[in-house]
């Protein structure tokens, strides 16, 4: 399998001030082209980590890129097969933690194929907006045309961007949801202060998000499931085995429970709770802007 | 720290089954075309005593679908009706709603109406459910499944008897199901060595398809 690791370009809609949601180019027709990303000096402030790989900052966003455009067209089939279905779960206990009514504006940020999207659109109703934003063009190409198939059109705008800085104006969203996308992020504190300032007082972000499983038992038969299993399904039914390797990776290199709940309240969060499910191999974060 | 309950997401697999099977049922049902409709965007709280979180339905209506969604959010809710399943059984048979809510066995919060639309349309659901899945698994299963169903609620409910009446002997069993440290050690190994024979065994297969496609290039120039 070939990812084109520091060869993706993508446009993105960041960094270029904040516009308000109404004005928001929305993107119905996502493309690549140039990206201003230039390889800087190889120090240790300049590296992070790719799974278990360390790159440069620069080349991270691009790499992940090339994963997700890689997986775009059979995420969703991958998701049901990896996790038995209980991702649906998790996503509704999202959902029911949002606590999201009628009219609400939400922003599903690493939205991908729009599961949550589809959920909270239904939700907010007409009077409500749902923004589904992601990196990836594929994976927002992906998810647009499915949420069309369902009739999902009046409420629901799609914007191509850089969790770490969203290009929406201060106090827009009543809540932001990230799920399985922080751990991919370069810069995660900064993905957090950039949620942070565009959630109004008293909005809410919930992070849903890989983790570290509570007992050692359901740790070990976990990895064991995630770097022996995993990557051969990949394989086989995507013929991908790397990308769910970096999958694989990701996931341990992830920060645990408390650590993040350290983060968002570094970034401003309050009243920050974490909810172990599935044992803790998925935990789900919450906290406010007051 | 979350609990057990939690994790296991009870709350959700139940809201995710109610709304499989309601919207199954509601797209058997044409008439209820116009009850939804007037419903739309229309929530519903049950909190039942029995089950510890509320039941939340909210109707969604589009020109390609309708349907109900259950969430346990009941912030939202146009009416809140709080009983238990008990009373439900009791208003079921006697029908005496005012005298339920004098008892304060029934309390019902909020648009009078909503509830009442949501009432009018689960009347007009109308489905011989053992029919249905008799179309689908044929009459011999269906009637071996409602004989299963049968069964398998009176085990349920003389087991939740059992737990209430000795929780002492709950507990027991729950210790019993405590691992001990040599058996995780044990497990452990185990592990190392169910990995270390998938590794093998990938090996092996890597090498057969590498013995296959060069047969196959051998084979070739005498095609
Ligand atoms: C594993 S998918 C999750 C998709 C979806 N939220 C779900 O739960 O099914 C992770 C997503 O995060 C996106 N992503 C990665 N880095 C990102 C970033 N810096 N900003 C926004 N999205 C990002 C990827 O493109 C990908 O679609």
């Amino acid at each position: 399998m070939f990812i084109p690791f520091g060869k993706t370009t993508i446009n993105l809609l960041i960094g270029r001030g904040c516009s308000k949601l109404s004005t928001i180019i929305v993107i119905s027709e996502v493309k690549m082209s140039g990206q201003d990303q230039k390889p800087q000096k190889n120090d240790s402030e300049n590296t992070t980590h790719f799974g278990y790989k360390t790159v440069e900052k620069t080349d991270k966003a691009s790499m992940v890129a090339g994963v997700f455009h890689s997986v775009a067209q059979q995420y969703d089939v991958m998701n049901d097969l990896m996790s038995f279905g209980v991702h649906r779960l998790w996503k509704r206990f999202t959902i029911d933690a949002s606590g999201v009514r009628p009219g609400n504006t939400v922003l599903d940020l690493a939205g991908g194929t729009g599961d949550l999207t589809a959920k909270f659109s239904k939700l907010v109703g007409r009077d409500g907006k749902v923004v589904l934003a992601d990196i990836n063009s594929s994976m927002l190409n992906v998810g647009r045309d499915k949420l069309r198939d369902k009739g999902l059109v009046q409420n629901i705008e799609y914007v191509q961007a850089n969790a770490e800085s969203l290009p929406f104006e201060e106090n827009t969203f009543d809540i932001v949801t990230i799920a399985f996308g922080l751990r991919n992020v370069t810069d995660k504190d900064k993905a957090l202060r950039s949620i942070y300032s565009v959630l109004k007082p008293g909005g809410r972000l919930l992070i849903l998000e890989f983790s570290k499983p509570e007992h050692e038992l359901v740790n070990k038969a976990y990895d064991f499931y995630s770097f022996n299993i995993l990557p051969k399904i990949g394989q086989i039914v995507a013929k991908d085995g790397d990308s769910y390797q970096y999958l694989a990776e990701s996931i341990r290199m992830h920060p645990d429970q408390e650590t993040l709940k350290g983060m968002m309240e570094n970034a401003g969060f309050e009243q920050t709770t974490y909810k172990n499910l599935t044992g803790g191999v998925v935990a789900l974060h919450k906290g406010y802007k007051f | 720290m979350s609990t057990f309950n939690e994790q296991v997401m009870h709350q959700q697999a139940l809201c995710s089954a109610l709304e499989i099977i309601i919207n199954k049922a509601l797209s058997l049902n044409e008439q209820g075309t116009e009850d939804l409709t007037r419903l739309s965007q229309k929530t519903l709280t049950i909190i039942l005593e029995e089950l510890g979180f509320p039941l939340s339905f909210s109707v969604y209506t589009s020109s390609k679908n309708n349907q109900i969604l259950v969430t346990t959010i009941s912030q939202s809710a146009d009416c809140t009706i709080k009983t238990s399943i008990k009373t439900l059984i009791q208003l079921q048979k006697e029908k005496k709603l005012t005298e339920l809510i004098k008892q304060d066995k029934l309390d019902i919060d909020g648009d009078i109406k909503t509830a009442q639309g949501f009432a009018s349309l689960a009347e007009s659901i109308d489905i011989d459910w053992q029919s249905e899945v008799a179309r689908h698994i044929g009459d011999i299963p269906t009637y071996k499944l409602s004989q299963l169903l049968d069964k398998l609620c009176s085990k349920l409910s003389f087991a939740a008897k059992q737990i209430t009446a000795d929780a002492s002997e709950w507990l027991v069993h729950e210790k019993r199901l405590v691992v001990t440290r040599s058996q995780i050690m044990h497990f452990n190994s185990q592990v190392d060595v169910l990995s270390r024979q998938t590794n093998d065994l990938a090996k092996r297969i890597d090498q057969l398809t590498n013995l296959m496609a060069e047969t196959t290039q051998n084979k070739k120039p005498h095609e």
